[in-house]
């Protein structure tokens, strides 16, 4: 008994530490221009950079947030604590208090995928099903 | 009714037309290959209030369109961790304020050495509780009108924004959060036409005249506590104001004589805001206290509780409830206080263009100070109407 036990929650143990490893956000991916050297980022840190904590990637390049809007509200609201509208606000403020940059965003995904490959420094997050033409998948741990 | 001016609505008509199917736009660094990009973003603001007693922010008890809020800015990052910023801004509260003169809201430059520190030179905008940089930006809230015993919409020259710099960072707490801070010191410069020079003219006898406003300095620091609970932050701010006053010109039987008045604030705010799913909720309190060189002193507060809702994409509502007592010992007359209980309704009409429409009850006439002379006692209440349009892009 004791012995099943502490397989059981070597077992438990695990398979949390496999979900810690690996984020995933509600039907997105996140994506960002092919000049980021990050491949990876913790959920913290990926929440930083849309609550407008972190402004800079490691090195000096702005960060310059993309969007869709409707079509990943689900994911946005994991990585930045804020529901769509709320997110919109939030960027509003800063932006108009000489204090950040406002999103920039994209009609449909490959729009977005476009935007991304193109914007120094950008990072978005798509749909999952997304064509990711010219910029790297960052995973999120 | 007052109107503004027949050629500003012409030019703000075809600034809306214009603005209607447009995004934000920015200059390529393709076009000019040198040229980091740079991001421009505007908006043009439209009110009209009307209330049933008393000219409130306004000659409103006949309507009054004279409540306009217009910028314009520009921003880019010509160098790593780096970034240059302006806004240009016009504005118009009522016949006596702002006038929709044109003037540098905000200009500076920003270095961040990393996400514990920054700094920010220039004019820029002052950090007080959750809405005194961004009051005059309709897009970033529910309502028309702030809560104005704590965010007069007159006084926005006085408290908007001032000329030197801050520091700026958020350092983790680990399991409790974030805390992030905003230092900043500057000389406040307060406009001609603006609410504080129009409040200290309606304070001046009939024989003294006012020549100039004081330029204060301030200092002080806004810090915000990100706590664990997610959308929850908790906020306290402490400043202090140096110098303000004015330079008066007093008409005597011998001829002009030369006044002056300067006195010393002590500000403190606390500031709660949760969101949480679909909900906004805020909670502010702030204190002033104006202290005269002789040791006389006038104590004053505000408080405020809101709550919104976002029904859907394009429908929003929400209640406040706010008080504010010109002096603390004094609570008891409705001449020095002002009771305001509002409901708003924001309608996202496109992703660019937002329609508002609120209803007051106030009780008191503590904010009337400088729209009428003797200001009237109210006991029994009246009512303001405030509708708004803003377009951005």
């Amino acid at each position: 008994m004791k012995s099943t036990t502490l397989k059981l929650g070597l077992l438990c143990a695990v398979l949390a530490g496999g979900a810690i490893r690996a984020l995933a956000l509600d039907g997105g991916v996140v994506i960002a221009n092919p000049g980021v050297a990050a491949d990876s980022l913790t959920a913290d840190a990926l929440k930083n950079i849309y609550t407008a904590k972190t402004k800079y990637w490691d090195g000096g390049q702005n960060i310059v947030i993309a969007v869709l809007p409707d079509k990943t509200d689900a994911a946005l609201q994991q990585a930045s604590g804020m529901d769509a509208s709320q997110f919109k606000t939030f960027w509003q403020r800063l932006a108009f208090s000489g204090r950040g940059q406002e999103p920039k965003s994209a009609d449909d995904a490959a729009a977005l995928v476009a935007l991304v490959a193109s914007t120094k420094g950008a990072i978005a997050i798509v749909p999952a099903d997304a064509a990711l033409t010219g910029v790297k998948k960052i995973d999120i741990k | 009714m007052k109107y503004p001016n027949h050629k500003l609505i012409l030019t703000l008509t075809a600034t809306i037309l214009a603005v209607g199917s447009a995004k934000a736009f920015e200059l390529s660094s393709t076009t000019y290959s040198n040229l980091p990009p740079i991001d421009f973003h505007g908006y043009l603001s439209q009110g009209f209030l009307d209330s049933s007693s008393y000219n409130y922010l306004g000659d409103t008890t006949r309507g009054s369109f004279l409540f306009s809020e217009a910028g314009f800015n520009a921003s880019m990052n010509p160098f790593p961790n780096t970034r240059i910023t302006a806004q240009a801004f016009s504005y118009d509260v009522g016949q006596d304020v702002g006038k929709y003169d044109v003037g540098l809201d905000y200009a500076s430059i920003e270095y961040t050495v990393n996400d514990y520190f920054g700094v920010r030179a220039g004019r820029v905008r002052r950090p007080e509780g959750i809405y005194n940089d961004i009051q005059d930006v309709d897009l970033a809230r529910t309502s028309v009108l702030l809560p104005q015993g704590m965010y007069d919409a007159r006084w926005r020259d006085f408290y908007e924004s001032v000329d030197g710099g801050e520091f700026f960072g958020t350092f983790p707490l680990s399991k409790a959060g974030s805390l992030s801070y905003e230092t900043f010191a500057g000389v406040a410069n307060p406009a001609p036409d603006g609410g504080l020079a129009t409040y200290l003219r309606s304070q001046l006898p009939a024989n003294v005249q006012l020549d100039a406003v004081n330029s204060p300095v301030e200092g002080g620091v806004q810090l915000w506590w990100n706590t664990p609970l997610n959308g929850l932050r908790i906020g306290g701010m402490g400043e202090y104001i140096s110098g303000a006053g004015d330079l008066t010109t007093v008409q005597t039987p011998v001829g002009p004589k030369n006044g002056a008045t300067t006195y010393s604030v002590w500000v403190y705010q606390t500031s709660v805001e949760y969101l949480w799913k679909s909900w906004t909720l805020q909670t502010e309190y702030y204190n002033k206290t104006r202290t005269y060189p002789t040791g006389a002193y006038i104590n004053s507060d505000s408080w405020y509780v809101s709550a919104a809702y976002r029904f859907n994409k394009w429908f929003e509502a929400g209640p406040y409830y706010t008080e504010y007592y010109a002096d603390t010992t004094q609570r008891g007359n409705s001449l020095d206080y002002q009771k305001d209980a509002a409901l708003s309704l924001r309608f996202d009409l496109k992703s660019w263009w937002v329609f508002k429409v609120e209803g007051h009850f106030i009780h008191g006439t503590g904010l009337l100070e400088d729209s009428i002379q003797p200001t009237p006692q109210d006991d029994r209440g009246w009512f303001m109407l405030a509708v708004k349009t803003t377009f951005s892009f």
